[in-house]
């Protein structure tokens, strides 16, 4: 049906059948079974499927797998668990930062993103990171202070 | 709570049979599929003759069970939307149980394990459900005490049930856990149970707590399912496999009630994985071995964002045109038939009006509005013969099964609608149309299908919020006191509960159009009062209920055109509405809201302002279904661009006890924002076929850096006398009020009609002058 692709996703290489010109996004949902990235609009839209490749934010449902062939790309679940949450993740727990929470996935990684280019960032800069970011609850107040909280060391 | 931790590399692509899969493979499947082996015994047709259907309302087993490791489950007919209810009904639940919440999970909405509760909307969980889960959750604590007794041997009013464990008074080292008690059997206790959904009477004689003892209810739990939702350990019904599983898409019709003439399936067969069209008159679906095939296949039949015509794609539909005018919706309302209803009618506004000093009249209009969640509508089905599975994330499951008994023919013990949490809906969006999609498609091909629509099918067809128009009309003595008000509103359906693909499958129709409502409480004490709705049935597109359905505008109306009264009457906006309110609980919210903000009273609109920011103040507020909201923001409006920010909002809500102080501020947060962007941006575009707003940028939504620099949040009557009323959506109602009426106070133009984008507010002030 296809070519073999190998994708290096979360550290771990892995072959996946795919369509070259098929989306990683279905490659990491469908064939490797990761929950983190989402779809949402399929057009680059809502952010909803965000994950890093090369260590950029990157929108999965309009990246190629040929293009993903190569990189390294980290999901949410590459950040870390329920048991070992990273900083970030254990921020959105501590700010309760979520209501349906089919969104922050590309909230948390576009801001793992963003605080390691900018480690002290001002309320309007992470609102700025965030602006192509889509959240239909309004978890937005608390889904800025989480990020506050993580940038302050875990501190709210 | 439907985290289960995944490891990568054992999700490897599974080739097990279904029979082998029912067999075994416990770690492998899990892995790759949550799906709990029991319940596919329906659907793998394994289990000739076993029942798929709920459990009894009357047995005790039917709300809780108790694990042998003590740990228990609460089983609801609810589900959870994204507004923290799970926790919420988990510590009414460990509350009466006298059990330690972290270790009390909640199975919630599948039909095959829960009573039906009625479906999870109108802010009614909390208030209805409960009541239903605390009386359940107290007789099983008196059936522990009760087996205590037996096991201690002592009469059970020297017992008492505490952390999960039964101890002897005065003896706390002599204690027998509830799993011990239990002892891995089910609860097979009888409990009395009348009536049902909302209606339903569980155990009305157990001995519930008093509420002045509560230390769970009313504490800020952490919700349980926030760790498993950053982490992408939970699993939404986007997220769920099932073994042998295709991917299926829709292909809907280029105009809403649009003939399928023809499908030229040329090029189809070379998609790799492709498997088949399915064709139901002018229900049309592509089913493939992977999602992108489904994809590629839906696109050549003409499934894409920009759709260049009826007859442009490989899928050929007739021409058809016949949606109103866009332009003309709010006069269509008015020339379309519907039946009418008073909601208030006192003295005679007539006979008022001659005497009056002076009449003020205005129209507000509102447009359709969507629910716009981020995650399109997804549902997989296993129909077979005479049993099916459908695995889905609706706010009705138990409604649902009914629906798809009707529709397949299956009688509704042998259907199953295991359901999963879905990307917030706000109402009835797709995911209730999507199942029918599925089955569809399922049925088709014998095989279990996974549908989950494409951005523009759900922005195109999720049911949408109506338009609505209000002619309000208000009447001054010399004095400035309010001798008349009228308030007329004209509202389509918000209640369709129709099946789109039933629809275009011409199928017989399951659901009902119902017939819009004013969904208003008048709580005003004029003298000479007219308030009326003229209901209807659907106008142009499909329309059912969207948070707060419809009052959300009437409250947009009536709120607003008090405030143009009372600046008519150079009177402070807040004093005004005191002055005309006998309800206590509006008066309280209202005078909480105002300390809190730090209100000066003084007549709309503010002192003239120079320069290119104004700033103005609004207030609001309602009466949904008997919680009490009163909201107040500061705006600033850009003279130049029209461009209205919001800086600071305060909201004093009053929906009685609350059982989670942080969820129901989170909840209040997001209705606030939400309700915003609808007042700001929301509209959804048409034109005489189809909605044009098929994405988000046809369709935009509040971004972050719109948001309000602070939300103030006060609860009043949080007491435990108060019961528990619904805080999902109520303090969405006053916002477009609350705005209009800060833009009114910051450059003294009106806005009636939503959204305030800046284009209108720069038209409003040049009509203004």
């Amino acid at each position: 049906m296809a070519n073999p692709v190998t994708l290096n996703v979360n550290g771990q290489d892995h072959s996946v059948e795919a369509d070259p010109d098929s989306m990683l996004l279905y490659a990491l949902r469908d064939d490797l079974g990761l929950h983190g990235p989402k779809f949402g609009c399929g057009l680059s839209q809502c952010g909803a499927c965000t994950v890093l490749m090369d260590g950029a934010a990157t929108r999965s449902c309009v990246t190629p797998v040929s293009a993903a062939a190569g990189t390294k790309i980290v999901t949410l679940e590459g950040l870390g668990t329920i048991d070992k949450p990273h900083p970030l993740q254990q921020a959105f727990i501590d700010e309760q930062a979520v209501q349906c929470g089919y969104c922050i996935n590309g909230m948390i990684m576009t801001a793992k993103v963003f605080l390691d280019d900018n480690p002290h960032p001002s309320r309007d800069e992470i609102k700025q990171a965030l602006n192509d970011n889509l959240c239909r609850c309004g978890t937005h107040m608390r889904i800025v202070r989480a990020i506050e909280r993580a940038a302050k060391g875990g501190q709210g | 709570m439907n985290t289960r931790p995944e490891n990568l590399h054992e999700t490897e692509r599974l080739t097990v049979s279904r029979r082998n899969f029912l067999k075994g493979s416990a770690g492998l499947v899990v892995a790759f599929s949550i799906v709990d082996p029991t319940t596919l015994l329906a659907a793998a047709g394994e289990a000739e003759g076993k029942s798929a259907g709920s459990p009894s309302s009357s047995k005790l087993y039917a709300w809780l069970a108790i694990d042998p490791d003590n740990t228990a489950t609460l089983f609801t007919g609810k589900v959870e939307t994204g507004t923290g209810v799970e926790t919420a009904l988990a510590q009414i639940a460990a509350e009466e149980l006298e059990f330690p919440v972290d270790r009390l999970d909640v199975v919630m909405g599948t039909t095959s394990r829960t009573v039906d509760q009625g479906p999870t909307y109108g802010s009614m969980t909390v208030r209805y459900a409960g009541p239903q889960i605390r009386h359940a959750a107290a007789a099983a604590r008196k059936a522990l005490l009760d087996m205590a007794a037996g096991h201690f041997k002592l009469p059970a009013q020297q017992l008492i049930a505490r952390d999960g464990k039964v101890a002897v008074i005065g003896a706390p080292d002599q204690s027998v856990t509830f799993g011990e008690l239990v002892d891995g059997k089910r609860l097979d206790i009888d409990i009395e149970a009348t009536g049902k959904g909302f209606g339903l009477k569980v155990a009305p004689d157990a001995p519930v707590k008093d509420p002045s003892t509560y230390s769970v209810v009313g504490q800020s739990l952490r919700r349980k399912d926030i760790p498993g939702k950053v982490t992408g350990q939970f699993t939404y019904i986007q997220d769920v496999k099932v073994d042998g599983m295709l991917h299926g898409r829709v292909v809907r019709p280029y105009g809403v009630g649009a003939r399928l003439e023809s499908v030229d399936e040329t090029g189809l067969k070379d998609i790799p994985g492709f498997v088949q069209v399915v064709r139901r008159e002018n229900f049309l679906g592509v089913v493939a071995e992977t999602e992108w095939a489904a994809i590629k296949a839906a696109e050549k039949l003409g499934s894409t964002l920009d759709p260049q015509g009826p007859q442009a794609a490989q899928a050929k539909w007739g021409d058809w045109s016949d949606l109103p005018e866009q332009k003309e919706i709010w006069e269509t309302l008015r020339k379309t038939a519907g039946g009418n209803t008073s909601i208030s009618s006192k003295g005679s506004v007539d006979m008022a009006l001659p005497f009056a000093a002076r009449t003020i009249k205005a129209t507000y209009e509102t447009p359709f509005q969507m629910h716009g969640s981020i995650g399109p509508s997804c549902a997989i089905a296993d129909v077979r013969a005479d049993s099916a599975t459908i695995w889905g994330g609706t706010q009705m499951p138990h409604e649902i099964r009914g629906n798809m008994a009707q529709m397949l023919g299956i009688d509704e013990d042998r259907i199953d609608l295991v359901w999963h949490e879905a990307s917030g809906a706000y109402g009835r969006n797709g995911l209730e149309h999507v199942i029918p999609d599925a089955a569809l498609m399922s049925q088709a091909v014998g095989r279990p299908v996974r549908v989950q629509w494409m951005r523009w099918d759900e922005h195109g067809w999720e049911p949408k919020g109506p338009p609505i128009v209000q002619d309000l009309t208000g009447a001054l003595d010399a004095d400035g006191n309010v001798v008349a008000w009228r308030h007329h509103m004209w509202v389509p359906t918000t209640g369709d509960t129709r099946l789109v693909a039933v629809e275009l499958a011409g199928l017989p129709e399951i659901g009902s159009e119902g017939q819009g409502d004013a969904a208003i409480t008048y709580a005003y004490t004029f003298d000479n009062a007219d308030v009326a709705c003229h209901g209807m049935g659907r106008v142009g597109l499909l329309t059912a209920w969207l948070r707060s359905p419809a009052q959300f505008e009437t409250t947009y109306a009536m709120e607003a055109f008090i405030d143009e009264l009372a600046a008519e009457a150079k009177q402070d906006p807040l004093s005004f509405r005191l002055k005309y309110l006998g309800d206590q609980r509006a008066v309280e919210v209202l005078r909480a809201a105002a300390e809190a903000y730090g209100w000066e009273p003084r007549p709309s609109p503010a002192p003239q302002q120079d320069g290119k920011l104004a700033k103005g103040r609004g207030i609001a507020w309602v009466n949904r279904d008997d919680a009490r909201v009163a909201t107040i923001a500061d705006v600033t409006v850009d003279r130049e661009s029209g461009e209205i920010r919001v800086k600071r909002v305060v909201v004093a809500h009053d929906c009685g006890l609350v059982v989670n102080p942080d969820g129901l501020r989170n909840q209040i947060e997001g209705n606030v924002i939400q309700s915003l962007s609808r007042t700001l941006h929301e509209e959804v575009m048409f034109d005489r076929s189809r909605v044009t707003s098929l994405d988000w940028q046809g369709y935009p939504i509040l971004r972050f850096e719109e948001i309000p620099d602070q939300i103030d949040i006060v609860f009043v009557n949080n007491r435990p006398e108060y019961p528990s009323f619904g805080g999902g959506e109520p303090s969405t109602c006053p916002t477009a009020a609350v705005i209009s009426n800060a833009v009114f106070d910051a450059i003294g133009v009106r806005l009636r009609r939503t959204p305030f984008r800046p284009e209108r507010v720069k038209a409003a002030m040049s009509r203004t002058g």
